[in-house]
């Protein structure tokens, strides 16, 4: 146990409460002549001399939300500083990255802060919306919980930069997710003799499953197999398609492939 | 019944360590030891649920946290922060102690226990947030005379982010109670 409270021999302190942050207190202190008051909060610890009656305590030391205590010779009063009006949202976004048309890919946390980097924590309507420009947006309106709001969204289905917004009030933060296009719907290739008798393979444009452009640089796998054995050849795809030469091959059986995706397969030679 | 008899000398040995024992138990042991009951309930926990391990490790910093917030509030060593805590809270917390040592003023912080329950969890586990409802016996004191203490059942919001290897405490706020 902690030592007694010292005994009381003044009349009771008393603070009207809960103040706003960044605003002053004031402090009911019966009596007269001067005293000694202390002050202890988070964030704050001090004393000061003071003459009774009506104490003010500035607002610079009664910025952070919290219980605050005040001391006067012996008599403790309580009391609590409250956020002050939003004024800040820090919002999370993740991934930076997501495949077009991914469900529920999107997820966004914003907690809302008044000047003071308190949270606020009162109820507060809080706004989402996720879009690439001139397409249709995501949104979703919720209410934050104890300072703190969050969404979970489909990510859109055209490819570029969607803008991922929280607002509230006046009060907004963006965030750029970039949305790129998730893997090929279907491969198309064809095949022809190229001039040095190799096999010529080459794809038409690879999108996914919205239209969007397979990005350049991912890879696509040709492989042949005739009675010689199997011949691969990976090939990145270069503004929109992949081309790539094959081992000359009077009889051979062509397919192509990216990633998990399967494309089309082609019998070359024996009447092809 | 025949007892093996002692040498006077072995029981004074035996009693002096057994003395010595208890009296440097009692001097390392921190005011915060006090700490009884400890509890996390993750079952409100939205929008992902808290794994258990994740669970056990928030409870162990947090609990370390406050262990290191009653440390540095009443020694008046603000660096006891840095494990713990981070951002704004360590940042507040930081100015409360720099602000007591100037005064010559401190803090001693009895924590009986605290009743943690997860109600935020971000889904990619960057954040977590909880309500904690604490039993503290508080001392105000200037240098060694004390000048008020209550006992209370404080309630905290607690944000917690993930570091390197462990949770810190990133908000600490306590909130009115209705």
């Amino acid at each position: 146990m902690l030592a007694a409270t010292p005994v009381v021999c003044g009349a009771q302190i008393s603070v009207a409460g809960p103040v706003q942050a960044g605003a002053p207190a004031t402090l009911q202190a019966p009596g007269s002549g001067s005293a000694t008051l202390y002050l202890f909060g988070p964030g704050v610890a001090s004393k000061r001399s003071v003459q009774r009656g009506t104490v003010t305590i500035p607002s610079d030391e009664l910025t952070i939300a919290g219980r605050y205590t005040v001391i006067l010779e012996g008599s403790a009063a309580s009391f609590f500083v409250t956020a002050a009006p939003l004024n800040r949202i820090s919002f999370i976004a993740h991934p930076s990255r997501v495949p077009a048309a991914a469900s529920g890919a999107v997820l966004g946390s914003a907690f809302l802060f008044d000047r003071f980097q308190n949270l606020v924590t009162a109820p507060t309507p809080v706004n989402f919306r996720l879009g690439v420009e001139s397409a249709q947006a995501e949104e979703r309106a919720t209410s934050s919980k104890n300072g703190v709001a969050w969404v979970q969204l489909n990510a859109g289905r055209r490819g570029g930069p969607a803008q991922f917004t929280a607002t509230s009030g006046s009060v907004s933060v963006r965030r750029v997710v970039q949305q790129v296009a998730a893997d090929p719907c279907s491969i198309r290739m064809t095949a022809s003799r190229a001039p040095d008798g190799n096999i010529l393979v080459e794809t038409a444009p690879i999108q996914d499953c919205s239209g969007n452009a397979v990005p350049d640089g991912t890879i696509v796998t040709f492989a042949s197999v005739d009675k010689a054995g199997r011949s691969t050849v990976d090939a990145r795809i270069k503004r929109g398609f992949a081309r790539a030469e094959l081992p000359p091959s009077s009889s051979a059986t062509i397919s192509v492939a990216a990633g998990v995706v399967l494309g089309n397969e082609i019998h070359w030679g024996g009447g092809q | 019944m025949n007892r093996p008899s002692q040498h006077p000398l072995a029981l004074f040995a035996a009693r002096t360590i057994a003395v010595l024992c208890l009296s440097a138990g009692i001097a390392f042991m921190p005011a915060t030891m006090h700490a009884a009951s400890r509890t996390l309930d993750a079952s409100a926990s939205a929008p992902r649920p808290v794994e258990e391990a994740t669970a056990t490790a928030v409870e162990r910093d947090y609990l370390h946290g406050w262990k290191s917030l009653t440390a540095a509030l009443e020694t008046n060593q603000a660096g006891l922060l840095n494990e713990n805590f981070t951002g704004t809270a360590r940042q507040h917390w930081q100015q409360a102690v720099d602000l007591q040592q100037q005064s010559g003023l401190s803090r001693r912080i009895i924590d009986h226990g605290h009743s943690l329950r997860v109600t935020f969890y971000s889904l990619d586990g960057s954040a977590l947030q909880a309500e904690d409802v604490a039993d503290l016996e508080i001392e105000y004191r200037e240098g060694t005379k004390v000048l008020s203490s209550e006992h209370i059942h404080p309630h905290y919001l607690v944000l917690l982010t993930p570091a390197e290897n462990s949770w810190k405490i990133r908000i600490l706020e306590e909130l009115p109670t209705s």
